[in-house]
């Protein structure tokens, strides 16, 4: 392949063994990542830290799940989960990633040759940043039902319609969405892919203010906006097959004992300021969560070695959604329980010589039950596609 | 790898041709001296399932934890009484951790063949699962010791020998202890599952110096390596209980029609289901990964930990999971005729024996930091 999406890889990562390949992670990490970004207390708007990801993209980084022929570092599953891992233990902030996280990985699957080349270079060197317009007003669970229209006229796809809970989209350069393509079809049926310009006048972004105070998702009003028709992802229709078809880490990423473990460093933190750490009764829920945290991992190691070995996931990996998300809440709420009256505090607290904020972790835990998928919509996968509990 | 995965599909293959579930067989024997079938303790040694933790040069089979703990998973979920994990793993697992050559070449053979079954008697009347908390006490006497104390939840309860951790003023022993000596001041407590354990009283119990299996300061590590691996092969015991009280629960959920729809139709007691399953999972691989743990040879505190680990789960989600399983059959999950609840009374004895839950999540805990 002749075409250059990337910069050149320095070297064969995986010719590397783990041992050396996390030691020259964990030095850039260290090294290289400005400290005062480390585990933010939300979500990083790209001014923030942009310079860090111009970093990565320089040095042919910024993608390490996408091929080498594709610009990215090309790692084996092994190496990409010791990649992921470096990240979350030096509390490495993400930026609006789902270019490099989603629209990539489905791009190299379903993209056209021309579709790879016009997006992935930019992706790749972050001139283009993009955001994931599916869910709606009226398509939350129920995804599949969603309003917004595609109609074609001439070789453009006029949309109109509401996206919401688009995360960071005033960061965005640009949107791939889910947009009705047939309204006279079983609903999966009449969707379809497509990759939208947000630089245009029938695009309107507003920001929601969450009740944490801050502004991470947004509404996206679409109004007669145009695309191409060779932004059509994965043919006509095909939307629904495109927009399901994620595997391996991304499956069981959010499902990572990462965060639950981040959390109980905090609990550990707080507990010990406020001189709880050698009460009983708080050692026994402490030892209950700790449980709770080492069992999600020894699961968690179970699935990663699935897709390590290159072998196929079925469904019944969502239950480490539920459970990593469920446990992290556990967690923020015996912070808030033992903090006492600190946790009437916002931001930051000084509670004897730390300083913690407290309800952090508290807004932090709420939205992962909710999004990819509610724990509740998990739940009724599992029951029916893994226990083979009878449909109503 | 592939090579021992298939070894361990052909053993658990083996274990539910050779001990499948009889639901007849379990009431039968519940309640009786013995309170299990000889007759099957027999074929189980006859299958070599004893030697499975004693190493190729003792005569066993030297094939580790792994391969126990595959064999306690399926008689669970036979919901076997046999007494493997006491009689048929943590003897043999002390037995083979004996620094005396002679010695195991003396107890191991009858022993793995199943002609003598023997009981370890260790723990104090209240409960302690420390050894160094024995109440039995030795006095050196010129030709051998003499025991007095009392110790309580001997399973099984009526074995052919005891083997008694003791204490003397310079430390820790073990003596081989013949039935008959003991049969006198032997009391039997009922569990649950219609399987007794012993409380046995000792006062001035006289034995010869070649009783003595073992003294000196290893005792202590001895007995907790080998309690703690079978703690394990419980756990995996009861994922074995776990899964099948599960199993049963879906089927039921599956045929049983109320209001016109099977019940298992209904979302609330699907998401139940899910989480029941989370749990089972959860117990699943928090005991592979203590058999692992102890696979790489581990021993001490480290093996205390993952003993621990997967107690804790493995017991809280045996317990949640089986009594769930009564409310969600309703009430012929209640009822003596229906299998279940030789599950439930399986599970109830075996979650609070040898630690229950909260005992090893405080274990874990107490170890566990500064680690």
């Amino acid at each position: 392949m002749s075409f250059q999406y990337g910069v050149q890889q320095e070297r064969d990562w995986n010719a590397l063994s783990n041992d050396e390949f996390r030691q020259i992670i964990r030095h850039e990490f260290e090294a290289h990542y400005p400290s005062h970004l480390r585990y933010p207390p939300r979500r990083l708007r790209w001014h923030e830290n942009k310079d860090w990801y111009l970093r990565m993209a320089a040095k042919g980084w910024i993608a390490p799940n996408w091929p080498v022929e594709y610009g990215g570092m090309g790692l084996s599953p092994a190496k990409l989960l010791i990649f992921y891992e470096e990240c979350e233990r030096w509390g490495i902030a993400r930026f609006q990633d789902h270019g490099i996280l989603m629209l990539g990985p489905l791009l190299i699957k379903w993209g056209t040759e021309e579709q790879r080349r016009r997006y992935l270079p930019k992706i790749l060197s972050c001139e283009e940043i993009w955001c994931q317009g599916y869910s709606e007003p009226d398509a939350g669970s129920d995804l599949a039902s969603l309003k917004t229209t595609a109609v074609l006229e001439g070789d453009e796809f006029v949309i109109t319609g509401q996206k919401i809970w688009t995360t960071l989209a005033q960061d965005a350069t640009h949107m791939f969405l889910l947009a009705r393509t047939d309204p006279h079809v079983k609903k999966q049926q009449g969707i379809s892919f497509l990759l939208l310009d947000l630089n245009q006048k029938g695009v309107t972004i507003r920001p929601i203010r969450d009740i944490a105070g801050h502004e991470e998702f947004c509404e996206v009003f679409l109004d007669g906006a145009r695309t191409h028709v060779s932004n059509l992802v994965g043919g006509l229709n095909n939307g629904w097959t495109v927009a399901k078809s994620l595997l391996g880490f991304e499956r069981i990423h959010i499902g990572s004992p990462k965060m639950p473990e981040y959390g109980l460093t905090i609990l550990e933190n707080v507990a010990r300021a406020c001189g709880a750490w050698d009460d009983p009764v708080f050692r026994d829920k402490y030892a209950f969560l700790k449980l709770d945290v080492a069992h999600l991992a020894d699961a968690y190691n179970h699935y990663a070695g699935i897709v390590i070995r290159g072998e196929p996931l079925g469904s019944d990996v969502s239950y480490l959604k539920i459970w990593a998300t469920e446990t992290f809440q556990r967690i923020a709420d015996l912070i808030v329980e033992t903090a006492g009256p600190f946790a009437a505090i916002r931001g930051p607290v000084k509670i004897g010589n730390s300083e913690i904020d407290i309800l952090a972790t508290f807004y932090k835990a709420r939205p992962p039950t909710i999004y990819g998928g509610t724990n509740e919509i998990q739940r009724n996968i599992i029951a029916q596609q893994v226990l083979n509990l009878p449909r109503r | 790898m592939n090579e021992g995965n298939e070894t361990l599909a052909l053993l658990r293959e083996t274990v539910a041709r050779t001990v499948p579930f009889d639901g007849d067989r379990i009431r039968r024997v519940r309640g009786q001296t013995p309170d299990f079938d000889r007759s099957v303790w027999r074929r189980m040694a006859e299958q070599g399932w004893f030697s499975i933790l004693i190493p190729e040069e003792d005569g066993g089979l030297g094939l580790g934890l792994e391969a126990a703990a595959t064999v306690a998973e399926q008689l669970g979920m036979s919901c076997a009484p046999e007494p493997f994990v006491m009689a048929g793993v943590l003897v043999p697992a002390l037995l083979a951790r004996m620094t005396d050559r002679q010695m195991r070449n003396e107890q191991l053979p009858p022993l793995l063949a199943g002609d003598r079954i023997v009981s370890f008697a260790w723990q104090s009347p209240n409960g302690s699962l420390n050894p160094v908390d024995t109440e039995i006490r030795a006095t050196k006497l010129s030709d051998g010791i003499s025991l007095s104390g009392r110790c309580r939840f001997v399973t099984p309860a009526d074995p052919d020998a005891f083997i008694l951790l003791a204490r003397s003023p310079e430390g820790l022993l073990l003596a081989s202890v013949p039935r008959e000596l003991v049969a006198a001041h032997r009391v039997l407590e009922s569990g649950p599952d219609g399987v007794f354990t012993a409380q046995l009283t000792l006062s001035g119990l006289r034995l010869p110096r070649s009783a003595i299996l073992m003294e000196g300061e290893d005792v202590g590590l001895v007995v907790g390596d080998a309690l703690n691996c079978a703690v394990i092969a419980q756990s995996a015991e009861l994922c074995g209980l776990m899964q099948r009280a599960f199993s049963m629960t879906l089927d039921y959920l599956r045929t049983r029609h109320q209001f016109g729809v099977p019940i298992g139709s209904f979302q609330a007691l699907q998401h139940r289901c899910v989480d029941l399953f989370i749990q089972q999972e959860l117990a699943r691989h928090a005991t592979a990964a203590a058999i692992r743990a102890a696979g790489q040879g581990v021993t001490g505190r480290k093996l205390a930990l993952a003993a621990s680990s997967a107690k804790a789960r493995a017991a809280y989600a045996a317990t949640l999971i089986t009594t769930q399983a009564i409310q969600l059959h309703g009430a012929i999950g209640f009822t003596d005729e229906y299998d279940l609840g030789l599950y439930v009374n399986r599970t109830a004895r075996l979650a609070a024996s040898l630690g229950n839950a909260a005992w090893h999540r405080r274990r874990y805990a107490d170890l566990s930091e500064g680690a």
